[in-house]
């Protein structure tokens, strides 16, 4: 580190003085960020956690300590074990379907072509459209008689399958809307990582008699797991915590079967104005958001290791 | 050598065949969105869908503008957008020196904090905020909604603003000599000036999640006064007379449009950029 090397080398007249005063501006440099997140951030997160002990509502004038009870609701509401299957079958298809088809989509964006910044281009615009623009566009799209893709399923097939009603087909519709919304973001990241790769690597292979398929089997795919594992976790979080393509395609239904723990925290918060249960939800998709944070950085370790 | 290229050909047609069917699947639905905007009402409800324009009508932008405060909804947003990104900015740019430059205890426990604090989900921490913001009556305001699309930005923009000091030569501040009155003008005009490519990527991946913002809003956002363009979203489909879905999707996707050309401009001058901060929020 530079600054040590400073230190060491300058002549201190007043050694004390000097840094006790660099060690103040310090501390007033970092001031504002730190109270700034202390206050939008770390204390409302542990009042979250004092309230999900209490019977509190706006609506029931009821500010009641009640211990674990409400952990012990969710056990019991079947709008929570319908956004847990939920979320799980989200996680499961929405990141496999963005991974294989980011590492399609940077393999294919890597590619010498004309027009290729172009086409990195529109890569990006599924990015960049907010997520309640992409949810609402979807509510018309996934319509039976006039949406867009029923319409070409009804090319190919003949058919015209009901989206948003039906459990399944509404967790696919959500999920899909999800992978075509994010995705991109995750191509744009693996085609960074495909130009870190040094080319002589791909020439050696070459020499030896590996062809395109053995070369990414044997060098790409080894040379990208670090950031494959790395960026699973990361948009398995994101999954978990998305709130506004189910706000704005499904409201969660038909039923719960589309809702996932964000949503429940602001339908029992802000619709049933129940803030003492909505906490307790809130604590549980933060312990979730937490499992997920340890188990995937002891696994992503591992993968640093095995390079 | 024939078989050889012939190989070639083939590949280089399940090549293109695979790019155009990607670039179709982005793009159709974008363009279905241009197309319900500007089509006449009638030619909405049609089976099959008509993938080319019959006519335009542009009054379904007047009618939005007439019945819902679009201009203040796009001005709230431009402005949060972009203040919330300099303010994070500015103070991160503060703190991001001290933890790369000065040494202090506590210095890694506030770099570890501000991680760990961004891990935090928004719905653990919207209650309290809720009941804070209703006490000290920053509800429904431009101010109040600053302070919390800075505050999300606040982790990443200080762990990359790190990363960049620590790329700028030391030499060329001379650090030793800092104190309180010579800092400003350091940071302004030798520190700033090496750091200006990073700070303008990561400027425009902060206004655009800015403008894109939803949930913040949602809550905390009760009138035109501090409304944004993401919720005339769902306002627009209840003005106008109502289609047998209740909801007039032409006026919808004109919302859609209004709320997604800017970034779409931004996305086509600056993609090299946008790319690059994108790679640096992750790599770094």
């Amino acid at each position: 580190m530079s600054t040590i090397s400073i230190a060491k080398t300058k002549p201190i007249a007043r050694p004390l003085a000097l840094a006790t005063r660099r060690m103040l501006l310090a501390y007033a440099l970092v001031a504002p960020v730190v109270i700034w997140r202390l206050s939008t951030s770390v204390y409302p997160f542990l009042r979250t956690f004092y309230l999900s002990f209490f019977d509190h509502s706006p609506v029931r004038r009821t500010f009641d300590y009640i211990g674990f009870e409400n952990y012990v609701a969710m056990t019991r509401d079947t709008n929570i074990t319908a956004s847990l299957t939920f979320t799980f079958f989200f996680v499961i298809v929405s990141v496999t379907l963005q991974i294989v088809l980011g590492l399609g989509i940077a393999e294919l964006l890597n590619k010498r072509f004309r027009l290729r910044t172009l086409a990195r281009t529109v890569n990006l615009l599924p990015w960049a459209i907010a997520p309640i623009v992409t949810g609402t566009a979807a509510v018309w799209a996934f319509n039976q008689d006039f949406g867009l893709i029923n319409d070409i399923i009804w090319r190919i097939s003949g058919e015209r399958p009901l989206w948003l009603v039906h459990v399944t087909n509404a967790r696919f519709a959500v999920t899909l809307t999800d992978a075509w919304k994010n995705t991109p973001f995750l191509a744009v990241i693996f085609l960074s990582g495909l130009q870190g790769i040094p080319s002589e690597l791909y020439e050696a292979a070459k020499i030896d008699g590996s062809d395109g398929a053995r070369s990414y089997w044997y060098i790409t795919l080894p040379l990208l797991m670090p950031l494959i594992v790395s960026m699973s976790i990361f948009i398995t979080i994101f999954r978990v915590l998305s709130f506004e393509i189910v706000y704005a395609l499904t409201n969660g239904g038909p039923g719960s079967s589309t809702s996932l723990l964000s949503y429940v925290v602001y339908l029992q918060g802000f619709r049933v104005l129940n803030f003492g249960y909505a906490s307790a939800v809130a604590m549980l998709l933060f312990f979730i958001v937490l499992v997920i944070g340890i188990l995937g950085f002891g696994v992503l370790r591992r993968t640093w290791d095995r390079l | 050598m024939i078989n050889y290229g012939l190989r070639r050909v083939v590949g280089n047609v399940f090549f293109y065949l695979l790019l155009g069917v990607f670039m179709l699947i982005v793009l159709l639905p974008i363009y279905y969105i241009f197309l319900t905007a500007f089509s006449p009402g009638d030619q909405l409800f049609t089976k099959p869908l008509s993938y080319l324009p019959r006519s335009l009508a542009v009054e379904r932008f007047r009618d939005i503008f007439n019945a819902l405060p679009i201009a203040r909804y796009m001005f709230n947003t431009a402005f949060l957008a972009t203040a919330s990104t300099l303010l994070a900015i500015a103070v991160s740019l503060l703190a991001a020196y001290a933890l790369a430059r000065l040494q202090f205890p506590g210095a890694n426990l506030v770099l570890v904090g501000l991680l760990a604090s961004s891990m935090l989900p928004g719905s653990s921490t919207v209650i309290p905020l809720f009941q804070m913001y209703q006490r000290l009556q920053l509800m429904d305001t431009l101010q109040g909604l600053l302070l919390l699309y800075g505050s999300g930005l606040l982790p990443v923009t200080v762990w990359v603003l790190v990363s960049f000091l620590r790329q700028v030569p030391i030499e060329i501040e001379d650090a030793a000599k800092v104190d309180g009155a010579s800092l400003f003008p350091l940071l302004w005009h030798i520190v700033l000036p090496v750091i200006r490519p990073g700070l303008a990527t990561m400027f425009l991946i902060n206004f655009i999640a800015g403008w894109n913002e939803f949930f913040i809003p949602l809550v905390f956002a009760r009138g035109p006064s501090s409304k944004v363009i993401t919720m005339a979203l769902s306002e627009a489909q209840l003005i106008g007379s109502s289609t047998q879905f209740n909801a007039d999707w032409g006026n919808v996707a004109a919302v859609a449009i209004l709320t997604t050309i800017p970034v779409f401009i931004i996305t086509f001058l600056f993609q090299r950029q946008i790319v690059e901060g994108i790679t640096n929020g992750v790599f770094k």
